[in-house]
């Protein structure tokens, strides 16, 4: 590519950080022309983050990390080398959309957060508002302008950081993974803000994105960066070319290394068949996996089982902790997030708990577990166990080791070393556990929870950030729990894991219970579905529609098994 | 309290305490006017000077800034028990002519009036930063800070992120507290235990989240080219005719009632504690 069309120019880059033998970058070499979308694809640890925080100069200026090759930002004669170039100096070129909305809107006010960059930039002070404007439009929330920045939802607060990120003009915009913390709505938004606000800006794109069929819409692999990189083992460039070739080429090793990909590239790897869900070619792979019709159910556990933890009648209110142990009344009492609630959780049985952001499933779960005082109803049964969307929340030792034997004094070290062994944690036994990555944190936080003998388990949104291969490994232990006798209530978002894993679905809706039953019934239920807000992603409703609910069932299993690897792929 | 003024703050800028006359004064101003008023104080140990300055200041507060009355009170909470802290100390403490005895216990009239002016101060210094905080923008405040008072940009910015992050401690910290009681041993009652262990753990972790939500702050905020150099103030804070009228006849107040006790004879000053 000659020069002077070149934004972005990564030459020969590696990257080491101390006491870590294995490089995290090794010799990538990438240029990106003005305007140019790149997406990037590579598991876990692969270097994605790594290679985005040389592009913003945070390495090597804020973290310590070996930088060699060079990477030069801006046009021609203008270009500068991220390593004589300080962050601040460098944000003229490059602005970032980070995953958490909550760490990346700064200031109290919309408006300020947005006239921040503005102002940094020394913009006259009377084309301001009309920047603000602009950049509102840009990301669809022209109505958020006058708002506190902390009352943004989730995708709200995304949208705002996106525009205080473009405002500003930057050549090259970073999204690093920005659908990651949002739920369905939220995503929806972003999505279609980033698309509109990269059109009215126009600068080079690169995006690192978990949830790709989500972040796509519709589009399929057309509505990606129309070029892709594939970062392998020590953040090798494996590819770089147009993204439908790349995937093509590396979807099948892509899939086995657990990396979230597009449906149709994780069909043609474990079918062999392009096209994705319309192609009868693939569509006669998926019947295969599938396996003959009419398996005999199952039959529903829970109505055999007993029962281990009954709610009655409950009525439940957000409960503000710090008004209430000041012993006051608030002035306008809140109403409650959910009434008459009741339901029953049966030995060895898995329960999804649906419902949008905000219906309460937190503040249910919280309630089951004794945690919070319900307004009034009943709770009974043994003291449940639980586990947190964030595992940092739950971590009180200094190390792994001690953060299993928590809570449990008479663990013998033999026992101890089993649970590390069982969810391969031995070798960071000693480790801390705020140190490990983000799939090890979730390990942790379930075996420590596991250790407890308790016969329930709540788990609210075990799997969210969590990679492909991590989100497998979750719902394994989650899966062996309950075939230990354990009862097992998790929420989601994500409803392909719901079917991978659920028997029962509890669904919240309208501030109460508005659907308790078998799995697919649920999710065959049109009514059930647009009152909670629910949208099955396409593979799921090929297979409800096309398939028993036990073929179903085998078809996420054996789409899962591709990528641990334990069951080769199955071609026809 | 603090639901009362987060409320305030989100939904309704322009409306009730934040739209009052002391509302629309200059806040490197105030902030000023605050500190020169506590700074000779600092020089005033008789009980009736901080008297008269206190129902005058209560009342100047009471007329500019719109706060509710339930809110006024409350808010004087801390610092009336801060007062009646320094009272005490000071009435039992000090030596001098005896007025009332109990065994160990004894009242001294140097020790009594010490501690009322004392304690009187401190109301003094309380309404005055009451009427302040809730009268004042943080974002406007530190604005103001940069654009009067010369402070740096890194600064007043890293303050309202700070500002921002204190908001959501509280829930952080609720979330914490649960998820460390659900491993806990039960103590008795079936309750989970709350010792300063447990507070000790959980602050442990709320620290580790807090530094590393604020590296990701700072991080975005470099981002956005905080502390390029030049750089523009959107909305300027003013510093009109006004603001110099409310400082000077706020100081010409405390200079005249000071004046005026000297001239009767109340005033002490440092004097006051060497008998």
């Amino acid at each position: 590519m000659p020069d002077s069309g070149v934004i972005l120019a990564l030459h020969n880059v590696s990257v080491r950080f101390p006491r870590r033998p294995e490089a995290v970058l090794t010799g990538v070499s990438v240029h990106l022309a003005p305007g140019e979308q790149l997406i990037v694809f590579g598991a876990s640890g692969s270097g994605k983050s790594t290679l985005l925080q040389t592009i913003t100069g945070v390495i090597p200026h804020s973290v310590v990390a070996s930088l060699d090759g060079s990477v030069r930002l801006g046009r021609d004669a203008a270009a500068v080398q991220t390593s004589d170039t300080s962050v601040v100096a460098l944000s003229r070129l490059v602005g970032v959309v980070a995953q958490d909305p909550s760490s990346s809107v700064c200031l109290p006010d919309v408006e300020q957060e947005l006239a921040l960059p503005l102002e940094n930039t020394a913009t006259d002070p009377t084309l301001i508002s009309n920047h603000i404007d602009r950049a509102l439009d840009a990301v669809q929330a022209r109505t958020l302008r006058y708002r506190s920045t902390a009352q943004l939802s989730g995708g709200e607060g995304q949208r705002v950081a996106l525009a205080a990120t473009l405002i500003a003009e930057p050549a090259v915009l970073l999204l690093d993974e920005p659908t990651s913390m949002l739920d369905a709505a939220g995503l929806d938004a972003v999505r279609r803000a980033i698309r509109s606000a990269v059109d009215a800006y126009g600068p080079a794109v690169v995006l690192v994105e978990h949830r790709i069929d989500e972040f796509a819409g519709d589009a399929g692999i057309a509505g990606l960066p129309a070029r892709a990189l594939v970062l392998g083992d020590a953040g090798t460039v494996l590819a770089d070319g147009r993204t439908p070739e790349v995937l093509t080429a590396h979807g099948r090793v892509l899939n086995q290394n657990g990396c979230w990909l597009p449906l149709e590239t994780e069909l043609l790897a474990v079918t062999g068949h392009s096209g994705g869900l319309h192609a009868p070619a693939v569509r006669t792979g998926i019947r295969s996996l599938g396996g003959v019709a009419g398996a005999p159910p199952k039959g529903n556990r829970h109505d055999v089982s007993p029962i281990v933890l009954a709610a009655t009648d409950l009525v439940i209110d957000r409960g503000a902790p710090a008004s209430r142990r000041r012993g006051r009344t608030p002035a306008t009492p809140t109403p409650p997030v959910l009434a008459a609630v009741s339901l029953t959780l049966h030995r060895g049985e898995i329960v999804a708990l649906l419902g949008g952001n905000g219906i309460g499933k937190t503040s249910l779960m919280l309630t089951l577990a004794g945690l919070h005082v319900p307004v009034s109803g009943t709770v009974t049964g043994a003291r449940p166990g639980m586990i947190f969307q964030n595992p940092e929340h739950q971590f009180v030792e200094h190390t792994v080791r001690g953060e299993i034997r928590h809570g449990l004094g008479n663990l013998t070290d033999d026992a101890l070393d089993a649970i590390l062994h069982r969810h391969r944690l031995t070798h960071l036994a000693d480790q801390s556990p705020f140190r490990l990555s983000g799939g090890e944190k979730r390990r942790l936080s379930v075996a420590a929870m596991l250790a407890h003998d308790r016969p329930v388990l709540l788990a609210d949104e075990p799997t969210f950030g969590l990679d492909r291969r991590d989100t497998i490994a979750t719902m394994g232990a989650l899966r062996r729990a309950a075939e230990g006798g354990r009862s097992i209530l998790f929420s989601s978002h994500d409803l392909r894991t719901v079917a991978s894993l659920a028997d029962r679905v509890i669904v919240l809706a309208e501030g109460t219970v508005i659907a308790d039953g078998a799995l697919f019934d649920v999710l065959r239920s049109h009514e059930v579905l647009t009152r909670a807000g629910l949208v099955l992603p396409p593979l799921l409703r090929h297979l409800l529609d096309e398939f028993s609910d036990e073929q179903g069932r085998r078809v996420l299993k054996q789409l899962d098994a591709a990528v641990t690897g334990t069951t080769p792929g199955v071609t026809t | 309290m603090t639901a009362e003024l987060v409320g305030a703050r989100a939904d309704a800028p322009a409306t009730g305490m934040s739209g009052s006359a002391l509302a629309r004064r200059n806040p490197t101003i105030k902030l000023a006017v605050l500190f020169v008023v506590s700074l000779v104080l600092m020089f005033i140990f008789d009980p009736i000077t901080p008297l008269v300055l206190y129902l005058l200041a209560l009342s100047a507060v009471g007329a500019t800034a719109r706060i509710p009355f339930r809110v006024l009170v409350l808010t004087h909470i801390p610092f009336l028990a801060f007062a009646l802290g320094l009272l005490i100390v000071n009435a039992l403490s000090r030596p001098g002519e005896v007025l009332w005895q109990l065994g160990l216990l004894r009242v001294t009239t140097e020790g009594l009036e010490i501690g009322t002016a004392l304690a009187l101060r401190t109301l003094v210094i309380g309404v005055l930063s009451i009427g302040f905080v809730l009268s004042t923008d943080s974002v406007a405040l530190m604005t103001s800070l940069h654009q009067h008072a010369r402070l740096g940009s890194r600064l007043t910015y890293a303050v309202l992120a700070g500002y921002r992050m204190l908001e959501d401690l509280p829930r952080e910290w609720q979330t914490i507290r649960h998820a460390h009681a659900v491993r806990a041993p039960l103590g008795h009652g079936g309750k989970p235990p709350r010792g300063l262990r447990e507070y000790g753990r959980a602050a442990f972790a709320l620290l580790v989240l807090s530094i590393r939500k604020g590296e990701r702050m700072a991080q975005s905020l470099e981002s956005r080219g905080l502390g390029l150099t030049p750089r523009t103030t959107w909305r300027r804070i003013r510093l009109t005719r006004a603001d110099w009228v409310m400082a000077g006849a706020v100081l010409a107040t405390v200079g005249a009632v000071i004046g005026l006790s000297a001239f009767l004879g109340y005033l002490h000053g440092f004097s006051a504690l060497r008998t």
